[in-house]
């Protein structure tokens, strides 16, 4: 056990070192221009633009810039080129928006995800399955920019249910920072129900043909308690382990889309932006940031699920 | 988890306009506001809000250089010399501010003498000192301001001071006692009072810190001190309760604080000004086309198109084929269809021809030398054209950003050539990238998008871009790389004369420009109108629109 | 297993399938799977959808010449058409384009450059799909091979692989794509081995293509881990075939299953990822036309030239759906565990 632990943790800091030099040759290695000539200005003689690159060390060897870079990124002091504002501040200020947005969105897609694949699973082949199937399915095939725009005109702009868009914070006005969030959760939401309705109800189709609860019944337990206790808590194995991935993963700057399109100014918002700048320490951090969540977290899972099933430790 | 990135360019940025330093409009002449001047009467109080829809890039006054900051700038750093607060073309005259008066020039237009006002105090209680002004340029040179090149390349020991060989610069005297400054320059230099009046020249105390301070930005001398900034978000221009009209005569004291957000997306900026949730539409935003409508039905009486100082047009890269060939050139002008890229600009262009645009001394007056641009093109004659030079079927790769509309623009522009008879392939790259890019002369880029928005009112400005000085190997602007010695002869008297007798040689530029038409080094075809968009709380005619710094925030009141 | 984009999900590992009560004795698996998907309306339906979709597009340029009478980048700004005997302009001096005129120039309307949104519709339905197959193809062949390797090998091989699968799949992808789709928009990709050109549609069928071969690689890793201990691999070792045969001949029919559940999965996402790229600004480049850039474009119309978004969106939505209810009845086609009924 102890070795399969003290693997995993190997694995996980050589990936994490990997991510950081990937993102890191990515962003300035492949041939995207000149930073130091898009900070130097539009009238900026040469003389000008080799002051920048010598001030931001672009003119030294790439391996030099990566140390540097790290090293900045691990005092918390890189700064970014188009505005050499501090990244980590600009990314605390934008965590809230973020986190609000994803948690909203988790506890919906994961009630109605999890509903939704129960009433299908329980009326399989019947009508209900295959209505429930086909909406999850459009949910699934609907590109959530296009839903997004679609939803502030309309709801927000012509009918004028919601706000048009943005954040308030929680501290400042509790209903307001629920009326603006309600939109997003939604257009968040609505692809991942898609989602795990289908994952629940497979992996719920799977667990009623097991012996157990064909035992259960046997007993003369109601159907309903069948389903609840023993059929659900362990067709949710899976579904947890994904919901916990794709969770930090929304976080990490996923729901930039979201974020983007009603101006909420989150992680993802920012990280968008900064792309459009071509302005690179902060993608690469909101990049690293987000990596790393992902793989600390699916390295803990690995390591939750290996104590409760000794036969995963390959 | 794969989640679909919403492009920048689409909605975000959609027809935000960030414009090199100084985009400004004379008004059109039917939205002349004569009454808009700056008086003590009409209402004031309360607070305005401004939606922005690109953040000013700077808060910092050393560092900004869009028009977004300097409509903050402005009105809350003055420097020796600042812009009157009047519409049109008597906005673009210049007062003295910190200065006294105007200066004395003498040493045939090389020395410039003047003297500090007294008794003026920054926003903090500090007094303002003479030897201020020396600090400021130094650190704006030193930041490095984007235009930090109009110092240097002007003001004597500017440029020893910028590379590190002087400690201070040597052409700048400054008594503290007696408040008189003296600065001498390289040679002649007729705007040089535009120059040191631009926002980046506007005072800080001598010792500010010289690091990007955008976000807690340093005390100022004027009606409006900045402050509360979150960087990208929001920030306040609050009116300075010890301003009164007679501070400074000319700066009026405000009527009422500004409160600026930044708008996600111009969509829903314009549906607040519009739903009179937002007071003010930034005016260098455009209003989505799918609004426009909307707005002129139920806002007719808050909103109105004012032209700016611009110009839009296609540069021609003289030195490389097709277009180092004057037919190939002159056929394109023939060839484009000004009303239709108008179209695609919402119709917020006033097609054109000329390069120096109107409201601007210099722009020609004659009949466009490729037919009326508000009319259809001559195709025809295009291909005629180039069929003469030989050089039809010849290859061209049109460079454009991925902002819109320009990349829209530069769409039609191939679509164009390829009617023509070139054969023509659309090049779009990023946004942020663009300039840097085509400015690289060893990439040779044969035509694209490009745009100038005036950084003062005076055409030697337009026609640093024609001039083969300014020509360098990396960002650089001119170009079409036009060498022409006619240019060059002419502009070297025309760039000596003072602003203030530029009336004087008017005509002079006017046949300045139009050979510069005739020789078609560019195609030329649009001037900017912006948008004065107000909610009904606001008293719309009384407000000021400038020339050079669109809503003149110091002139809002309410109804 | 993590969701996509389009959340289809990945299924685990696929059994072989069982044998229908009503089904004549001794038929394959195969056409066992073929008999319940003819049986199967809805798939079929929806994968006639798709195969329309298909059609329609491959005959892009019939249209633009026959029917539209212009090409997809021909700019008709000032031009005006015919529209219920009245003439109207095709973009109004304001910059709004006309909506559908259900004729044949400009059937579903024109956008804002004044171009034929139908034409631009086929011809960008073209690019959308032949990045999706491309990437598709790409996802599948490495997958495959680094799944088949990993699983087999085990020890060092699938240390590194799945590290590197780790590493591809942790990736926040979209920001992955987008950067390098910006990146490489201007200079393009030049390896020495191969090069693509910036405007190339190789550049997002690439980026895309890698990005899914971790959703892939892992469950066939998984299957093989289970397959490599089976009776029949064993008695091929004994026969003295050497590894490769092993796992081209005896593991690799076995994968064969989920391989084609896959790769209509596989298909729709790469579409919508492809979208979303093009959407925003680093998947298909100027002026190819596609169905993200034509949605990106649209969005700046709304509300006036709401077909502009509606159009490629829809078409978008019907394209994906089609491929994933096809996908999903051939999966219920070779697993049909999934339609059993609750016992009594």
């Amino acid at each position: 056990m102890g070795r399969f632990v003290v693997k995993r943790l190997l694995s996980v800091v050589l990936v994490l070192f990997a991510i950081s030099i990937m993102t890191f040759l990515i962003f300035q290695a492949i041939p995207s221009g000149d930073p130091a000539l898009r900070m130097a200005g539009r009238l900026a003689t040469p003389q000008q633009v080799q002051d920048v690159r010598q001030q931001w060390g672009f003119d030294k060897p790439i391996y030099v810039q990566y140390a540097k870079t790290m090293q900045k990124i691990a005092t918390g002091s890189v700064e970014s080129y188009t505005q050499q504002l501090n990244v980590l501040d600009e990314i605390k200020r934008g965590l809230p928006a973020t986190i609000s947005l994803s948690v909203g969105a988790g506890v919906i897609w994961l009630s109605l995800g999890v509903l939704f694949g129960l009433l299908s699973a329980m009326s399989a082949g019947k009508f209900l399955d295959r209505a429930l199937t086909v909406l999850s399915l459009v949910g699934v095939s609907t590109p959530v920019f296009f839903l997004g725009a679609l939803m502030l005109y309309y709801l927000a702009y012509k009918l004028a249910l919601f706000p048009l868009g943005g954040y308030v914070k929680f501290t400042d006005s509790p209903w307001g920072w629920f009326t603006h969030l309600l939109m997003p959760w939604f257009a968040l939401s609505v692809l991942f129900i898609g989602v795990y309705s289908r994952v629940l109800r497979s992996t719920v189709l799977d667990t009623m043909n097991e012996d157990f609860v064909r035992a259960a019944r046997a007993k003369g337990i109601s159907e309903r308690r069948v389903m609840l206790r023993h059929v659900l808590r362990n067709s949710m194995i899976p579904v947890i382990s994904l919901f916990g991935l794709d969770f930090a993963a929304v976080v990490g700057g996923g729901a930039i889309l979201t974020e983007s399109v009603f101006g909420l100014h989150g992680v993802g918002q920012y990280a968008a932006e900064s792309i459009g700048r071509l302005d690179v320490p902060p993608v690469l951090v909101i990049t690293m940031l987000g990596a790393s969540a992902v793989v600390v977290l699916s390295a803990v899972l690995d390591v939750v699920f290996a104590i409760l099933d000794p036969r995963i430790r390959l | 988890m794969q989640w679909t990135i919403k492009r920048i360019g689409a909605i975000a940025l959609t027809g935000a306009v960030t414009v090199a330093l100084g985009a400004c409009g004379s008004s059109s002449k039917s939205d002349d506001n004569g009454g808009g001047s700056a008086t003590s009467g009409g209402k004031s109080g309360g607070t305005a809000t401004v939606l922005m829809g690109t953040a000013p890039d700077y808060l910092d006054p050393q560092r900004a250089y869009t028009t977004q900051g300097a409509e903050a700038h402005w009105i809350s750093y003055l420097g020796l010399y600042t812009y009157a607060h009047k519409n049109g073309v008597e906005g673009g005259k210049v007062i003295p501010a910190l200065a006294e008066d105007f200066p004395k020039v003498t040493n045939g237009g090389k020395t410039y003498t003047m003297t500090l006002r007294k008794g003026l105090k920054y926003s903090d209680g500090t007094a303002v000192k003479a030897s201020d002004f020396p600090f400021t340029i130094e650190r704006a040179i030193k930041a490095p301001w984007g235009g930090k090149s109009f110092f240097t390349g002007y003001i004597k020991g500017a440029q020893a001071f910028d590379s590190g060989k002087a400690k201070s610069i040597s052409g700048i005297k400054a008594d503290d006692a007696t408040g008189e400054i003296t600065i001498d320059l390289v040679k002649p230099y007729g705007a040089f009072l535009n120059v040191i009046a631009f926002p980046s020249a506007g005072f800080v105390p001598t010792g500010t810190k010289m690091g990007n301070l955008s976000n807690n930005p340093p005390p100022g001398v004027g009606p409006y001190i900045l402050k509360d900034v979150v960087p990208n978000r929001s920030f306040k221009v609050v009116r300075n309760p010890d301003w009164t009209d007679q501070t400074v005569p000319g700066v009026p004291k405000g009527k009422m604080d500004i409160s600026v957000k930044i708008a996600s997306n111009t969509q829903t900026e314009a549906e607040q000004v519009l739903n009179n949730a937002a007071d003010v539409f930034d005016w260098g935003d455009q209003l989505p086309p799918s609004l426009a409508s909307q707005v002129t039905a139920k806002a007719g009486d808050r909103f109105a198109k004012q032209n700016t100082v611009s110009t839009y047009y296609f540069f021609l890269n003289t030195q490389t084929k097709p277009f180092n060939n004057l037919k190939a050139r002159q056929a394109v002008n023939y060839a484009v269809d000004r009303r239709a890229i108008a179209r695609l600009n919402g119709g917020n262009f006033k097609p054109t021809c000329w390069f120096l645009p109107e409201g601007l001394i210099g722009h020609p007056m004659g009949e466009c030398p490729y037919g009326d641009p508000n009319a259809a093109p001559d195709m025809a004659k295009a291909r005629q054209l180039l069929k003469e030079s030989g050089l039809a079927g010849s290859t061209v790769t049109v460079w454009g950003q991925n902002r819109s509309p320009r990349k829209e623009f530069t769409n039609y522009y191939t679509d164009v050539l390829n009617q023509m008879g070139f054969k023509a392939k659309t090049k779009i790259i990023a946004d942020a990238q663009y300039f840097p890019t085509i400015g690289n002369l060893k990439l040779q880029p044969q035509t694209g998008f490009a745009d100038w928005n005036q950084d003062f009112p005076n055409p030697s400005d337009f026609y640093l871009l024609m001039d083969k000085n300014t020509t360098q190997a990396t960002n650089n602007q001119n170009f079409s790389q036009v060498n022409d010695p006619h240019i060059q002869s002419e502009l070297a008297e025309l760039n000596a004369v003072p602003a203030d007798k530029l009336d004087t040689v008017a005509d002079r530029w006017q046949k300045l420009d139009e050979y510069l038409a005739q020789k078609a080094y560019i195609v030329s075809y649009g001037q900017q109108q912006n948008p004065k968009f107000f909610s009904d709380k606001l008293n719309f005619d009384a407000a000021v629109f400038h020339p050079l710094y669109g809503n003149d925030w110091s002139t809002l009141e309410p109804k | 297993m993590a969701t996509t984009d389009t959340g289809t999900e990945v299924p685990s590992a696929i059994s072989a399938a069982r044998p229908d009560d009503d089904a004549p004795p001794g038929i394959g698996p195969y056409a066992l799977a073929w008999r319940r998907l003819k049986r199967n309306r809805a798939a079929l339906f929806f994968g006639g959808v798709f195969a329309l979709i298909v059609v329609l597009c491959l005959l892009a340029p019939f249209y633009a010449k026959h029917v539209a009478h212009t090409g997809p980048n021909a700019n008709h700004l000032t031009d005006q058409v015919r529209v219920g005997g009245k003439l109207k302009d095709v973009v109004t001096p304001g910059g709004i384009p006309i909506g559908p005129t259900w004729h044949g120039r400009f059937l579903l309307g024109a956008d804002g450059n004044g171009r034929d949104v139908a034409v631009r519709l086929l011809y960008g339905g073209r690019n959308s799909l032949e990045i999706g197959v491309v990437a598709t193809l790409i996802t599948m062949l490495l997958a495959t091979m680094i799944g088949l390797a990993a699983g087999f090998f085990r020890g060092l091989t699938d240390a590194i692989l799945s590290r590197v699968l780790d590493l591809i799949w942790s990736f926040p992808v979209v920001i992955l794509g987008v950067a390098l789709g910006v990146a490489l928009a201007v200079g393009g990709l030049n390896l020495g081995l191969f090069e693509l050109k910036g405007n190339s549609l190789g550049v997002p069928a690439v980026i895309i293509g890698v990005v899914y071969i971790p959703y892939v690689a892992k469950p066939i890793r998984g299957q093989v881990l289970g397959l490599r201990e089976r009776e029949f691999v064993d008695a091929a070792r004994v026969q003295g075939l050497g590894n490769v045969r092993i796992m081209i001949g005896e593991v690799l029919p076995n994968l064969a299953s989920t391989i084609i559940v896959f790769i209509p999965l596989i298909i729709a996402n790469a579409i919508l990822l492809e979208a979303g790229l093009s959407y925003l600004g680093a998947g298909v480049q100027d002026p190819n036309p596609s169905w993200g850039t034509m949605i990106s474009d649209g969005i700046r119309l709304i509300p006036s030239a709401i077909h502009l978004t509606f159009v490629p969106g829809f078409m978008l939505l019907f394209t994906v759906l089609g491929i994933n209810v096809f996908g999903d009845g051939v999966r219920d086609a070779l697993d049909p565990r999934a339609k059993v009924r609750i016992e009594r």
